[in-house]
């Protein structure tokens, strides 16, 4: 299964949770990443019943800072 | 879930210390390195966790404010170097020129100031009105109304409004809820449960522990709709409930610059964790000084929610149940007396601030509001004979023998 995280494409074997996915993925921080599923922001409490599928897109930010504004 | 005192001193680190500190140290340090190019970048769009520079974030400063989101489970915390900061920078971040602010005058003279020198100017339109009765409040409201904005407790005329009924007009027209909680912060008060947006306030007050540092928070509870607000349209879609909270770190605090201070996160961080402990008391005996002072036959009139006399005990007790706060006024027969009785204390001290260990005297008209005419002092509740006592954590017996002996010079 294809699907591309954080603008790169990635393949996993079976279809997984957002919570495996932080964890698989070494997502630092997780307690304070957002992630964004196909462009809608995933509530922390359902990281563990959100599962991705072939072709979703999933972006994990932090809202730490920085130059973009 | 812990308690609120177990919280706040056992809140996990966000990152392990690598020397197992127990006091998260002072990053006492501008700039953060990388160890690649890649990273940097990475940082700058968002998709590394990393500090870049202390006016943005700071790894000292963002454990303070870890700290104050697990105590008052909000949403995100912005910590930053005044509670006038935290005010000014909010108002920047949700209003445009020819908007609208829904306020009473019954505010600290600063934030009046703030409103009617500063902001006005800029294009901001303030709206007055008694925040106590409702119907006068929905009546205002129009389509450029952003904000409702209100002190939990008035500074210094101790007006206390209703406030699960404002957050329900608030919420009925789409309009923010903001609270400044300065009197009655986290631990004395859950701005949550009352449907308070988003909450300010002077963190140098309570939290500093002890008059040890400036500071000011912003609270994002998270109930609020960012969509609502046609100048955050944008962000709202990009950053969803992040919205606040992003345009804060990544624009207007960033380019205004006000910026908690590491050190100052540090001490503020370690009052957190005794901010039950002073509350307590503080409230305990600014309620037995009342009493005491109605009691005395020079003393004119006693302003403290906590007394029964007050008309706002009722509406207190449901929203403050641990304590009404540690700040009551009183007035003597003339300014001159109450002069005579500042400068006759031993133990109380004669200096601005609340929330001290110390309790502190000030005579507001001629100080905190000296730059109004009388006409707007009347209007603002601050009368020539009112003393502001800000008590602090003393033994309750010494701080009422001084009142007593500074009372008895006035005969």
């Amino acid at each position: 299964m294809k699907i591309k995280v954080n603008g790169k494409i990635k393949e996993f074997e079976k279809s997984v949770n957002i919570q495996e996915l932080l964890s698989q993925n070494k997502v630092e921080r997780p307690e304070t990443v957002s992630v964004q599923l196909n462009g809608r922001f995933v509530k922390k409490e359902d990281f563990q019943t959100t599962f991705v599928k072939e072709n979703d897109e999933l972006d994990f930010l932090y809202f730490m800072g920085g130059g973009r504004a | 879930m812990a308690g609120f005192t177990t919280r706040a001193i056992h809140a996990k680190y966000l990152k392990r210390d690598s020397h197992n500190s127990l006091h998260f140290p002072v990053y006492d340090s501008v700039s953060f390195e990388f160890d690649s190019a890649e990273d940097i970048e990475k940082a700058f769009l968002g998709q590394k966790p990393s500090h870049m520079y202390s006016r943005i974030t700071n790894p000292t400063v963002e454990n303070f404010e870890q700290k104050v989101k697990i105590i008052t489970n909000g949403f995100a915390v912005v910590a930053l170097s005044s509670g006038m900061a935290a005010i000014a920078n909010l108002i920047f971040t949700v209003a445009s020129r020819g908007d609208n602010i829904i306020t009473t005058k019954y505010l600290f003279g600063n934030t009046y100031s703030l409103f009617e020198k500063t902001l006005k100017p800029w294009g901001l339109d303030i709206i007055y009105t008694n925040l106590t009765q409702a119907e006068k409040v929905e009546s205002i409201i129009n389509s450029k109304t952003r904000i409702i904005f209100f002190e939990t407790i008035t500074n210094p005329q101790l007006e206390i409004v209703d406030i699960k009924t404002l957050a329900w007009i608030a919420k009925k027209n789409n309009i923010l809820l903001i609270a400044d909680t300065t009197i009655t912060p986290p631990y004395l008060f859950d701005s949550g449960k009352f449907g308070v947006d988003i909450e300010v306030l002077s963190s140098t007050k309570y939290i500093s522990g002890g008059a040890t540092s400036v500071g000011g928070l912003i609270i994002d509870n998270g109930s609020y709709d960012w969509n609502a607000i046609p100048k955050l349209n944008i962000d709202a879609k990009e950053y969803g409930p992040f919205t606040l909270v992003t345009k804060l770190k990544r624009e207007v605090l960033r380019n205004l610059g006000a910026c908690l201070s590491p050190h100052n996160a540090y001490l503020q961080s370690v009052g957190l964790e005794t901010l039950p402990l002073r509350a307590d008391k503080s409230c305990s005996n600014t309620l037995e000084i009342a009493k005491f002072l109605e009691n005395q036959s020079s003393v004119k009139r006693v302003n403290y929610p906590g007394l029964e006399s007050s008309k706002y005990y009722d509406v207190a007790k449901i929203q403050f149940p641990k304590g009404a706060g540690a700040l009551l006024t009183f007035e003597l027969g003339s300014k001159k007396e109450c002069f005579k009785f500042m400068n006759q204390l031993k133990i109380i001290r004669r200096a601005t601030n609340l929330n001290d260990n110390k309790t502190l005297i000030i005579h507001p008209a001629s100080t905190l509001f000296c730059e109004y005419p009388g006409k707007l002092k009347k209007e603002m509740g601050v009368t020539e004979e009112m003393i502001r006592l800000a008590v602090g954590i003393e033994d309750i017996k010494d701080i009422i023998n001084d009142i007593k002996q500074a009372l008895e010079a006035l005969r």
